[in-house]
């Protein structure tokens, strides 16, 4: 290639960041300096899906989803947890093997990467991992339908590292409603309360994303620790079933919990929700065309990817509205007016739902940081958000486990 | 004491027998012998009490009048090391198969966790020391059968990842990857992917346990494992020519490469009279436990207990004949006279088997020490068979995952 030839192209890829600037806002040097001097925590990613494929390498830069630890560290991420998920309908003890498989490709990715990733179930090995330079990899399970009713699965989880377990996914599971299901238990049953109990013992976070209102309430009852909503928003803004009510972030807020907002557009934008709800042909459109481009419903990891992309072409044809990723700070501004400043965070959903423009993937992270900061957020308030308030809820978690260990 | 002694010389000059009971000479030798005993490593590489664990009346923290296993005998016997075994009907595969084994190693860190005065859970040989250094017994796992994987290589990185130490690569039955010695042959030994699997317990350090499986994955087994193999709980084919025992060659090739043979208690591995009458009676151990299986069920409990009532009865009506715990000294003996004495070690199949006479649970295992001592065995291979051996090749065990880790 000649010179003439190579200053072209690179000019011509100096005009494309322009473009990208002017569009997607580059943030400024003060904005870096607190962005990446804070410990960034996102509480929910679909990545795992994407593991199971033995050709997907964690540390390679890739062209499509949201999170590889090339764009985590770009993006200044600091902990990241990876959401353990399977369907809802699938359950018993396959549902526990699916989940030990997920289990065991983050922790083969940790090992993998030892320079870049370290495996933490605590706030301190979090600060300490961010001391070190490492991503800390945390895990979540995404619905109580993977312990198959049994607490010794449940400590068995949470043996290997699993740091927080959401209490249902879109289906009720056999002790607890979802807040996408027909409620068939009231919210939670007697053992689901249980399952609560031994989840403080154990340290591990009650998450109520995804639950029903009822079971939310069941769960603030009953459990001796501050809940985790993962990865949900606030309904005020889009009246999703997915997302909380400001009396529910009110509540969740008074015993300490926190929220952790979602970027899916389907949460963030009531427009683009009425534009789904307008014609429900578009979606079953999309999972039809899903399902042709990933061959059926096997291949999870193909599934959220085209799902996202598909959405994205709709999109594109106006078909449905466009969102913004400012359309996030909406979101955390209305959570902090309403619970509080010590009690919001971010849970993206990064490579499991249909990101805004504007935040594609984990190199825009620091943008809601320039963001807030635009708002006049103060910088303290700022690393509460990106990730201080989760770290202090899993600090509570952990002595409250602390406590209910020793008076045993 | 007088008439003591005069009774020595009279058994010498009348007898020459063995051992000679009640002299002076002989108190000064058990007395030697307890001291060498209670200040040892004593361990036990294989006791079935995990399946009690499930039964309501029985508290392993409390003497029970049944079985050979709970915290005062094994106090009482100076047993402090066991190996609980994760064990299920070798016909369960497949993901129920990984269920029923988390819900078993559950029950054996609940219960160590319950009784933590006594016990510690422990993964290495260090581990194991520093138990014995704190007054307490070392608890550790060992996987029974390879069906309980799944036939799924990131299940054994999941045990391996929950404590797991060791997996017999198979049970009575074939699995998926390696034949049994009680079963037809189907896969020539270990099949490739049997073969990846003892690669595999190699990196994660888990103990490849070769008793149980048929001669050729044996050969298979040493053939292709870096690390040093186990037998937890085989006796000598030379002394009762029994297929789960081991025959002079296999102990030799197996001692060859550091591994050790963990000498099992049960009768009709250890006494070919015994063996040959309760083949005629029962036509074999397997067929023997199918019928008790249509009697119990699922039921262990009800299992042991109708086992020993079967032989205590078949023994009182002169069907089986009467077998002495000085059976075990002579495999024993007969190991060490063939490999040398840091190759053998203990591995009762308490609460999984038959007993002999006079070694009905851990708190006759002091008697084992004596006998040795009395046939001149030095106080340092005594430790070594009690338990230093076993501790070796962990050690070695972890050495080479370690370099195996640092190799990836």
């Amino acid at each position: 290639m000649s010179i003439v030839i190579m200053r072209a192209a690179f000019f011509a890829l100096g005009g494309l960041v322009v473009v990208t600037t002017l569009a997607g806002d580059i943030v400024s040097e003060r904005t870096k300096k607190l962005h990446f001097s804070s410990i960034v925590v996102d509480t929910h990613e679909d990545t795992t899906q994407l593991l199971l494929d033995p050709k997907f390498d964690l540390g390679d830069r890739h062209t499509s989803g949201s999170i590889d630890i090339p764009r985590v560290r770009e993006g200044g991420l600091g902990a990241i947890f990876f959401s353990i998920w399977i369907p809802s309908k699938v359950t018993g003890p396959t549902a526990v093997q699916k989940a030990l498989e997920q289990i065991e490709a983050v922790r083969e990715q940790v090992c993998k990467h030892p320079k870049d990733l370290v495996l933490a179930t605590t706030a301190e090995q979090i600060r300490q991992a961010h001391k070190n330079g490492k991503i800390a990899a945390l895990m979540g399970v995404e619905g109580g339908h993977m312990i198959n009713s049994d607490l010794a699965v449940l400590r068995k989880y949470a043996g290997l590292g699993v740091r927080y377990m959401t209490l249902t996914h879109s289906g009720n599971d056999e002790w607890a409603d979802s807040s996408t299901d027909k409620a068939v238990h009231n919210g939670l049953t007697d053992f689901g309360r249980n399952v609560v109990r031994e989840m403080n013992r154990l340290g591990v976070m009650v998450d109520i994303s995804h639950v029903s209102d009822k079971t939310f309430y069941d769960a603030l009852e009953v459990s001796r620790a501050p809940l985790l909503a993962s990865h949900s928003s606030c309904r005020a803004i889009c009246d999703a079933p997915r997302n909380m009510t400001d009396q529910m972030m009110k509540d969740l807020a008074a015993k300490g919990g926190v929220i952790q907002i979602n970027y899916h557009v389907g949460f963030l934008s009531q427009e683009f929700r009425n534009a789904e709800k307008a014609d429900p042909k578009i979606n079953e459109a999309i999972a039809g065309e899903v399902a042709k481009r990933c061959g059926g419903d096997a291949n999870e990891g193909c599934m959220l990817i085209e799902g996202d992309r598909i959405t994205r072409e709709y999109v594109t044809k106006g078909v449905l509205p466009r969102v913004d990723y400012r359309k996030i700070i909406e979101h955390i501004d209305h959570a902090v007016k309403v619970a509080g400043m010590d009690h919001v965070g971010l849970g993206s959903d990064f490579d499991g739902a249909n990101m805004p423009y504007g935040m594609e993937d984990a190199t825009m992270v620091p943008k809601i940081t320039e963001a807030l900061l635009k708002k006049g957020y103060s910088d303290g308030d700022v690393k509460k958000i990106l990730g201080e308030n989760t770290l202090r809820l899993m600090t509570d978690v952990e002595r409250v486990s602390g406590e209910l260990n020793a008076n045993k | 004491m007088r008439y003591l002694r005069a009774a020595f010389y009279f058994c010498i000059a009348i007898f020459a027998c063995y051992p000679a009971v009640g002299t002076a000479n002989a108190d000064e030798i058990a007395d030697r012998a307890r001291k060498l005993h209670f200040s040892s490593i004593v361990l036990d590489t294989h006791d079935d009490t995990t399946q009690r664990f499930f039964s309501k009346d029985f508290d392993i923290a409390k003497r029970n009048d049944d079985g050979s296993i709970d915290i005062p005998r094994m106090r009482e016997g100076g047993m402090n090391a066991i190996f609980f075994s994760i064990w299920i009907d070798g016909r369960i595969m497949g993901p129920p198969a990984i269920q029923k084994a988390l819900d078993q190693i559950d029950a054996v860190h609940e219960n160590v966790r319950r009784n933590s005065k006594d016990m510690m859970f422990c993964r290495t040989a260090e581990d194991v020391r520093r138990a014995h250094a704190q007054g307490k017994i070392a608890a550790l796992i060992g996987v029974e059968g390879g069906h309980m994987i799944g036939n799924d290589i990131r299940m054994a990185r999941i045990f391996g990842d929950l404590g797991v130490r060791y997996m017999t690569l198979s049970h009575f039955y074939n699995d998926e990857w390696a034949d049994s010695s009680t079963d037809k042959p189907v896969h020539n030994g270990l099949t490739d992917y049997g073969k990846d699997i003892v690669r595999e317990m190699n990196r994660q350090g888990i103990m490849v346990d070769i008793s149980h499986v048929s001669d050729k994955t044996f050969y298979d087994a040493l053939e292709v494992s870096r690390s040093p193999l186990i037998a937890s709980h085989s006796s000598c084919r030379a002394l009762c020519n029994h297929v789960r025992d081991m025959s002079d060659d296999m102990i030799k090739a197996l001692a060859a490469k550091s591994g050790v043979i963990q000498i099992n208690y049960e009768m009709s591995f250890i006494d070919q009279a015994y063996k040959d009458a309760s083949d005629k009676l029962s036509g074999g151990v397997v067929a023997m436990i199918d019928q008790l299986k249509k009697e119990c069920g699922d039921d262990e409990t009800c299992m042991g207990k109708k086992m020993t009532e079967m032989q205590q009865k078949a023994v009182a009506e002169g069907k089986l004949p009467h077998v002495s715990w000085e059976r075990i000294i002579d495999h024993i003996d007969h190991a060490v006279k063939l490999v040398g004495a840091d190759h053998v070690g203990l591995g009762s199949d308490f609460d999984g088997a038959s007993m002999p006479e006079g070694m009905e649970d851990a708190s006759k295992l002091p008697k084992i020490t004596e006998a040795l001592m009395r046939k001149g065995y030095s106080d340092d291979d005594i430790r070594k068979i009690l338990g230093g051996n076993l501790l070796r090749v962990m050690e070695q065990n972890e050495q080479i995952s370690r370099e195996l880790q640092a190799q990836q």
